[in-house]
């Protein structure tokens, strides 16, 4: 809790609800207030409790549906849990059964590949979706509005549905093929080509980091593109040494984010394979392997250990990539 | 201070109030209407059949209340896995196959000695009902007796000017030659036979080698050289054009309501399917259907149909209700009322007075499917052996490296190798 809020007037920690009158530090506070400070420190035992209470449906919310259950994971990944009998512990067997798992290489074979693939791509498109928005054209909040759409809605299940059957033999895409004489296949029904469908999916989602970017966009000062236009720079150099490394910043913070939302893959995956991961495992992502030990075998002791193991490897792969952001992000100190 | 004590107690009584109230309400609930929840899989029509059976059985039983859960067959054990693992299980709970001993070996359902007064078995066909017992403890009850063969449209044929087969006599390889003929003069889009690969074929197709999926002490039985002889016709099949292209298998493959399949759609010759999904199939393409016997089977050592229970109506053991459960479980399998709308959609009942009773109101689309079953249940083989527990898998690993055949990313016999290797760590 900041000075000015407790010397605010009695009404404790309501006073957010009104403006604070007097920016004022307490060391400027009237002396009045400096004679209540015995009662003062009693009002701010009495000020933390009620913020605890107005904080306590959250902290009950974080420590029931997220504390706990991970908690319980980190349990249950030492045991065989069959979901329906008790678990029963088997120390490091799940973690050691890993080590023989095909079916695990290839879901993180699959998961890498789409986040290797996908986000880089997502990324370009949205940075440049942005920079042609950012050159001032006319219905801006319009066109905002329109690629931001898909972000919003690419999680459903509706939208999955719809690329199953658009990437489907009858689909519209072999139906567009067709006006070029080219007969396409079942794309989501391929090994070949099932996975494709769903990193152009993710990268149909360009909306949400494209957003982010046009507000980093909007803080690059105008003076510095006409700086340094008038020494000659063209429009390639203008980008690479003005708008590139004063964005990275925000770069950086969409990647980071766009690669731990693309670890989590699962409902479109789950959707367009029918819960498979099919054909031929071209779709196991590791969360819907992950799903199937769980749900599908019962497994939940090896499920939980591979949630973890995941948890490791996002963990692992983010801390890398703030490590490598000190040779690259450039903060303009 | 003072005030907000005496507030804070004034609350606190008001909270308890409300606590009590709220448990009086719930005690005084029991006297109440109880509510069922029952769940199956299935297609829209089989849902408007089921609604119709509960409306019959909530008119019959005033004080009970029914909701029906449905979804189609490939999401349903998701749904209860997951549903059963919440505690939030349905009371009465559709399974099939293996699933009943799956989940009463780990003591999710109600062993339903402990409901006979109220679920009468004494009158329903043997056979089927062995098939919900495991190891002595009768889980599941018999909706009605089905058997898996193939299903054929002599509308297709006719088209292509091929002859119906003579289903005494004919073999696998009068099935791949016949349904490489109709893919030949049929019109594009139209296929001889859909890929006949799932678990029940080769159940059937090894059957009649006198192997089967499974030994009755719960261990692999099919040998690695039957899948392999099974995915080399299966291959040959799809080179040749007799079955659709890979990936159009696949894709069916996560259709599998019968109004979605190639069958359902009057697009395909032949079809490896169960006999109570006939008049769905009927219906849907709007063609004379019929059944016929497995190739092969008077050339084989032995037959490799048989009859079986086609779904099983289980009690979930969390069920606050276990009486009134038991009653609409009877209602459904012993009560003509219930059979009228239901008929031979979860096949023929297994009850022989409810079958005799609505005989008389079955179309013509059930009529084909009650004759056939009659027809065959003097030829078929040894009952079924049902898989141990993990053999619930076997469907996705069969799909899985299935798959990998179909896009030739394995020859026939690496992958039988791999097959076998996979269900038996899966069963084991």
């Amino acid at each position: 809790m900041t000075e000015p809020d407790r010397s605010a007037p009695p009404g404790g920690a309501l006073s957010l609800a009104s403006p604070p009158t007097a920016p004022a530090p307490a060391a400027e506070a009237p002396p009045a207030a400096r004679r209540r400070r015995g009662r003062r420190s009693q009002r701010a035992v009495r000020d933390g409790r009620v913020a605890y209470l107005f904080l306590a449906p959250w902290i009950v919310g974080m420590v029931v549906v997220t504390i706990w259950p991970i908690a319980a994971s980190l349990y249950l990944s030492f045991t065989d849990y069959s979901l329906l009998r008790a678990p029963r512990w088997v120390g490091l067997d799940n973690f050691a059964e890993m080590l023989g798992d095909e079916r695990l290489v290839s879901a993180l074979g699959v998961t890498f590949t789409y986040v290797v693939v996908s986000v880089p791509l997502q990324l370009a498109l949205a940075l440049a979706l942005a920079m042609l928005l950012d050159r001032g054209v006319r219905g801006l909040p319009f066109y905002r509005s329109v690629y931001y759409l898909p972000s919003l809605l690419a999680g459903s299940v509706s939208i999955a549905i719809l690329w199953r059957q658009m990437f489907g033999t009858d689909g519209l895409f072999n139906d567009f093929l067709a006006l070029f004489g080219v007969q396409g296949i079942g794309w989501v029904s391929h090994p070949d080509f099932a996975l494709g469908t769903l990193v152009v999916l993710n990268v149909w989602t360009f909306g949400a980091p494209m957003v982010i970017f046009l507000a980093g966009l909007r803080q690059i000062p105008v003076m510095y593109y006409e700086a340094a236009t008038v020494d000659g720079a063209g429009r390639w150099a203008r980008f690479r040494h003005i708008t590139i490394p004063l964005l990275t910043p925000i770069i950086f913070f969409n990647l980071v984010l766009q690669t731990i939302g693309a670890f989590q893959t699962f409902t479109q995956a789950f959707v367009v394979s029918g819960g498979t991961g099919g054909p031929s495992d071209a779709t196991l992502f590791y969360t819907l392997y992950l799903y199937e030990r769980g749900f599908g075998s019962f497994d939940m002791g090896y499920a939980s250990a591979l949630a973890w193991l995941l948890l490791v490897i996002v963990a692992a792969l983010t801390g890398l990539n703030f490590l490598l952001a000190k040779r690259w992000v450039f903060y303009g100190d | 201070m003072r005030a907000t004590g005496t507030r804070a107690a004034a609350g606190l009584i008001g909270a308890a109030v409300l606590l009590l109230t709220a448990c009086g309400g719930g005690s005084d609930s029991q006297d109440g209407p109880v509510e069922l929840r029952f769940s199956w899989w299935g297609n829209e029509q089989r849902a408007q059949a089921t609604e119709r059976a509960i409306a019959a059985f909530e008119a019959a039983h005033p004080g009970i209340t029914v909701t029906g859960e449905y979804a189609d067959f490939n999401a349903y054990f998701d749904r209860i896995a997951t549903s059963v693992a919440a505690n939030d299980a349905p009371d009465v709970i559709t399974m099939g196959g293996a699933y009943p001993r799956e989940y009463g070996d780990r003591g999710a359902l109600l062993d339903l000695a402990e409901v006979s007064q109220y679920l009468d078995l004494g009158k329903l066909d043997e056979a089927a009902t062995s098939n919900g017992r495991f190891d002595g403890v009768q889980y599941g009850v018999p909706t009605g007796v089905n058997s898996y063969g193939v299903v054929v449209n002599p509308a297709v044929f006719e088209a292509a000017g091929v002859s119906l087969p003579d289903d005494t006599t004919w073999t696998w390889a009068d099935f791949e030659r016949i349904a490489a003929q109709i893919s030949a003069a049929a019109p594009e889009g139209t296929y001889g036979a859909e890929d006949p690969t799932s678990a029940d074929a080769l159940d059937l197709y090894s059957r009649q080698s006198n192997e089967g999926l499974y030994t009755p002490d719960g261990k692999l039985a099919i040998s690695a050289a039957t899948v392999t002889t099974w995915w080399e016709m299966t291959s040959r099949m799809r080179n040749a054009g007799a079955t659709p292209p890979a990936t159009l298998t696949v894709e069916l493959g996560g259709q599998p309501a019968p109004e979605q399949t190639l069958m359902g759609r009057g697009l395909s010759g032949m079809r490896l399917d169960w006999s109570n999904r006939l008049a769905a199939m009927r219906t849907a393409s709007g063609a004379p259907l019929v059944m016929m016997r497995a190739p092969s089977e008077s050339a084989g050592r032995q037959p490799g149909m048989w009859l079986q229970a086609s779904q099983l109506y289980t009690i979930s053991s969390r069920t606050e209700h276990p009486e009134e459960a038991a009653q609409l479980v009877d209602f459904l399998v012993n009560d003509p009322a219930a059979g009228r709308e239901i008929l031979t959609d979860r096949g023929i009942p297994a009850n022989p007075e409810v079958r005799d009773a609505i005989s008389g109101a079955f179309n013509e689309n059930q009529k084909v499917e009650a004759e056939f079953i009659d027809r065959i249940s003097e030829q078929v083989g040894p009952p079924l052996v049902v898989g141990p527990v993990g053999s619930t898998d076997t469907r996705s690993i069969l799909e899985r490296i299935g798959s990998d055949v179909l896009f030739d990313r394995a020859t026939p016999a690496d992958a039988a190798a791999r097959f076998v290797d996979e269900v038996t760590a899966a069963i084991s």
